[in-house]
């Protein structure tokens, strides 16, 4: 665990350079904890080259890395809320920022994330799903697609 | 994140690609190693047909149902055991099923060799005289399928196919003098690493339950708990509840069903009590707040009590989700 003032330098996909309390990320970030615990992070030179987190993806994951670690005392309806609120996003932002938490490993996001896209599927018609999640090729040939519409009538 | 059970099926349709992940093998691991609690999915098979595979969470239940994987319905279907969402059964003449039930996989497992050479050939095996079980050996990450029996010339032999390299290999080097002395309940149970079968009446205690190993591939013996009377009691059968080794029966005399569980693993004195005022009862789940699921027969219904206010019942009744609704959720408080 570093300690609270250090600061270490994320560097996005379009070579930003975004300064972030260490102790936030490590605390959230799987692979920064590593990193800063194997001691391969210098704090005079390094930046962590995060090449495939946009800028903006990246300040949104600092903003919730950064939220939750000065408010996990808070109850859990306004943690909530306040998740509800920050996922407030459209699509292609949510995918963005899942495969940010996936790359990063920030396991609190990435479970609120599969939550967040569970509800929006849940209980959806199969083409909706594919809206949804914009599935444009099912790959399914069309006999397959025709066998599993007989097979199960209700999910279309 | 675990997806409900029920909903599979649906996602399996939305493309290709969730098709293939979702009807991996590995996925099917991956998936038992996310569920919460392993013991609280539970099946029950009805009418030797239909297989009724049921999700327990803390205040619901879903369920599926889903017809063995048998193009034509066999005479006898039997569960000889099973462990980690894979069940093994026995389906006639002479093939055991490995079926899993989250994915639908499943494989037919030949053992002709085995039954032509039979002492008893009966055709409703599995017969009193054989052990059946079903384990994961997490050293070699293979399940193993055991099969004891005894032969025309009254020998006794082990035998076990690895799903792996799908043979069978003869193991009677291990065999267990135990084998000819008690008339066993066939089915194994898998838990921790090993597989427990236990006589079906149980007229001593000490080390009457027998254990193979199947990373050593050795059998050992267990005490079973001292019991009042023998004679007032049915079978036993075998079960795992809140993680716990555990045994049941009914009792004749007192028209309740008697659990045993073993708190902790290996230590005889840790045989716990629980009687339950219900002569047919199945317990399926223990909660750790003390609540026992379990299904009240014949009726296909799961009732859950409440260990601490056995004698007094208000119901609740609580319809499970699922396209014909064949179970009820009892609640009994005080």
């Amino acid at each position: 665990m570093g300690s609270p003032l250090k600061k270490i330098m994320l560097c996005s996909s379009e070579k930003e350079i975004f300064s972030v309390e260490e102790q936030v990320m490590v605390q959230h970030s799987v692979i920064i904890n590593n990193m800063i615990e194997d001691g391969s992070y210098n704090y005079e030179e390094s930046k962590i080259p995060l090449d495939c987190v946009d800028s903006k993806t990246l300040k949104k994951v600092i903003d919730y890395c950064t939220y939750h670690t000065h408010h996990h005392n808070d109850n859990q309806e306004d943690l909530e809320a306040w998740d509800a609120q920050f996922l407030n996003v459209d699509s292609n932002g949510l995918y963005d920022l899942l495969m940010a938490a996936n790359y990063l490993e920030i396991r609190n996001l990435l479970d609120l994330i599969y939550r967040t896209i569970k509800n929006m599927i849940k209980g959806k018609k199969i083409d909706e799903i594919r809206r949804i999640l914009n599935i444009k090729d099912h790959g399914f040939t069309p006999e397959e697609e025709e066998q599993n519409r007989k097979e199960y009538p209700h999910f279309y | 994140m675990r997806v409900p059970i029920r909903h599979l099926a649906r996602l399996k349709c939305v493309s290709k690609l969730w098709y293939s992940l979702i009807s991996d093998p590995d996925f099917a691991e991956l998936h038992f190693h996310h569920s919460p609690v392993a013991t609280n999915a539970c099946f029950f098979i009805e009418n030797e047909a239909m297989v009724y595979f049921i999700y327990l969470d803390d205040n619901d239940a879903s369920q599926k149902v889903m017809s063995p994987p048998f193009k034509k319905k066999p005479s006898h279907f039997a569960v000889l055991g099973s462990c980690r969402g894979f069940i093994l059964s026995y389906r006639d003449p002479h093939f055991l099923v490995v079926w899993n039930l989250l994915t639908g996989f499943s494989k037919r497992i030949s053992y002709s060799h085995i039954v032509a050479r039979l002492k008893y050939y009966v055709v409703r095996l599995p017969y009193k005289f054989h052990l059946y079980g079903f384990g994961y050996d997490a050293s070699q990450d293979d399940y193993l399928v055991v099969v004891a029996w005894q032969d025309k010339d009254d020998h006794y032999h082990l035998d076990y196919l690895s799903l792996r390299t799908n043979s069978w290999i003869n193991l009677d080097a291990a065999l267990s003098n135990l084998l000819g002395s008690y008339n066993w309940n066939p089915p194994g149970l898998f838990f921790n690493g090993t597989i427990h079968w236990v006589p079906s009446v149980l007229e001593a205690y000490r080390d009457v339950i027998l254990i193979f190993d199947l990373k050593e591939r050795t059998f050992s013996t267990l005490s079973a708990p001292e019991q009042p009377v023998k004679s007032a009691c049915s079978y036993s059968i075998l079960a795992v509840l809140g993680g716990c080794l555990g045994l049941y029966y009914r009792n004749y005399d007192s028209r309740k069903t008697e659990i045993w569980v073993m708190k902790e693993y290996k230590v005889h004195s840790t045989w716990t009590l629980y009687q339950i005022p219900c002569e047919v009862f199945q317990p399926v789940c223990f909660y750790s707040h003390g609540d026992i699921i379990g299904r009240v027969e014949p009726m296909l219904c799961i009732q859950r009590v409440s260990c601490h206010s056995l004698a007094t019942l208000r119901t609740r009744t609580r319809r499970i989700r699922g396209r014909k609704t064949v179970c009820k959720l009892f609640s009994y408080a005080l």
